[in-house]
């Protein structure tokens, strides 16, 4: 019975994770349409900033952290500013933004690799966020809290500024229909920039927390790009809501898959997921 | 003489290859309820475009106020100036109330912003009753008077309606013009309208202008065009 609360526990890690890069996905691909490939590379970022600043720096942990998803965020602004607006302005297809942002993809990630190396590496040089605790029976440790309560945080905090603010509602609408956005007097590059800026933002956050969790490399960002889309396709491509579904939904999936037969076919569990919904629901669970 | 509040001089616009608007000239005045009129692929819906900054111009001039300006959208909101597109495009996820909301983007006074949405409630009663529920579940005639209420709730001295009657019922267009009439009666509002329902328009409209392939073939006094043989002959394809 403990194995099953430790899959469960698992499950949630992983699923909270995945809202994380799931929720941002969503956010830049209802305000743009396109299949911003960047999104992932982002994570290794935000990872990369905080290894550079606390692990080589020394900078105080806390401080690393928040400078790490700035950075991410930051970057992400400014990828949509002089490529992806730019492109867009000249009605250029999905196609070519997506080649646009697989360039981003590669170069990023292999800046990080010649700046870093290829090899794994740990940014957690504290043994205190590797305690562990004991839950109904399952092994936790404290990062995976952390990680936890972030994305709790950030899913509470996401849907507050979308429904409660103006601007948020300026996301909603522009997500809806970016020309009568325009009508409306809403600068649809702003809003979309500011997008940009939380999504990226949060992706630099799960790169940092599963930095601290396990290890990083240049290469993260993919795998993880990859569970963040199906997690958002699952959950319907349009809501936060629907994200943080379809994340739970592939991390619950994936965990007890490879529980029943073996962790070389999580990949594969996954994308089977993803699959079966493309061909019988691909509208995903939360349709608006 | 009344000053004009916008005006289009010379202006040329190009859609690829063609040659949508050629040497537009045209005025609006504060109040006033002009009629654009004309056959499909005139160029009506592309001049309230051009205004509004949706359309990029090849050449002349959009004036406001008699200050040159080169429109851009969210700046034309705030210069004064609001655009309902065709085709009932309300934000269908979002409730009518945030659709006003929303509308009122461009006011950065929120008590403002709720003072307009009782104003737009008043004069269109119908969103009142449907204030909490998304606006895609709207008929078509609540979804239009929800697009021009939006429109109005930056408090604009000029409204842009393009094709306000397009799809919907007989009952929901006579719906729709009465309360276009009661709102260029009570605002001061004006309003430049495209329309092909040309009898509803031209009981409302003060001036109008009737477009044939990109240029202004003729234009004045709603009446006087309204018994003018030239909107029959574009209608009708007759030389």
């Amino acid at each position: 019975m403990d194995v099953v609360f430790q899959i469960v526990a698992n499950s949630i890690i992983a699923g909270s994770l995945y809202t994380l890069i799931a929720s941002g996905f969503t956010l830049t691909y209802s305000t743009t349409k396109f299949f911003n490939i960047t999104h992932g590379v982002m994570t290794a970022v935000g990872a990369y900033t905080v290894f550079f600043l606390g692990k080589i720096l020394g900078m105080p942990l806390l401080l690393a952290i928040i400078v790490g998803v700035l950075f991410a965020g930051l970057l992400g602004w400014v990828l949509n500013y002089f490529i992806y607006q730019p492109l867009r302005k000249k009605n250029a297809s999905q196609l070519s933004l997506l080649v646009a942002s697989l360039g981003a993809f590669t170069a990023i990630q292999a800046c990080i690799s010649l700046a870093f190396s290829s090899q794994f590496q740990t940014i957690s040089h504290t043994a205190v966020m590797q305690k562990t605790f004991s839950i109904v029976g399952a092994s936790v440790t404290q990062i995976q809290l952390i990680i936890v309560a972030s994305a709790l945080i950030s899913f509470v905090s996401l849907t507050f500024f979308l429904k409660k603010t103006r601007f948020g509602t300026a996301i909603r609408a522009v997500s809806d229909d970016e020309e009568v956005a325009k009508v409306i007097g809403i600068n649809t590059d702003k809003v979309i920039g500011i997008a940009f800026f939380i999504a990226s933002a949060l992706a630099g956050l799960a790169g940092i927390l599963i930095g601290f969790d396990s290890a990083i490399e240049p290469t993260m960002g993919l795998a993880l790009l990859m569970k963040g889309v199906t997690a958002s396709i699952v959950g319907g491509l349009t809501s936060i809501f629907g994200a943080v579904v379809g994340s739970f939904l592939v991390s619950f999936v994936e965990n007890f898959g490879i529980f029943y037969t073996a962790g070389e076919w999580r990949d594969a569990i996954v994308f089977t997921l993803l699959i079966i919904f493309l061909m019988f629901r691909p509208n995903g669970i939360i349709r608006t | 003489m009344k000053r004009n509040l916008l005006s289009l001089s010379d202006i040329h616009v190009h859609y690829g290859g063609v040659h949508a608007l050629r040497g537009i000239n045209l005025s609006l005045q504060a109040g006033e309820v002009v009629a654009l009129m004309g056959s499909n692929g005139a160029g009506k819906s592309t001049i309230l475009k051009t205004i509004f900054g949706l359309v990029p111009i090849t050449s002349g001039s959009v004036c406001w106020r008699g200050t040159s300006t080169l429109p851009v959208p969210h700046d034309m909101v705030r210069k004064g100036i609001s655009f309902v597109p065709q085709g009932r495009r309300v934000f269908a996820n979002l409730s009518v109330e945030e659709n006003l909301e929303i509308g009122g983007f461009s006011v950065t006074d929120q008590g403002l912003v709720r003072q307009r949405i009782r104003d737009v409630m008043n004069l269109f009663p119908i969103l009142e009753k449907k204030r909490k529920e998304p606006s895609g579940t709207l008929s078509g005639g609540q979804q239009q008077l929800l697009a021009i209420a939006r429109g109005l709730m930056s408090n604009p001295q000029v409204l842009l309606l393009d094709e306000p009657s397009l799809g919907l019922s007989p009952k929901a267009v006579k719906e729709v013009f009465e309360t276009i009439k009661t709102m260029s009666q009570t605002q001061k509002t004006a309003l430049m309208i495209v329309e092909h329902n040309i009898p509803s328009l031209l009981r409302i409209a003060h001036r109008g202008y009737i477009l044939d392939k990109g240029t202004i073939v003729a234009e004045g006094d709603a009446q006087r065009l309204a018994k003018d043989s030239t909107l029959e002959r574009i209608f009708t394809g007759s030389s």
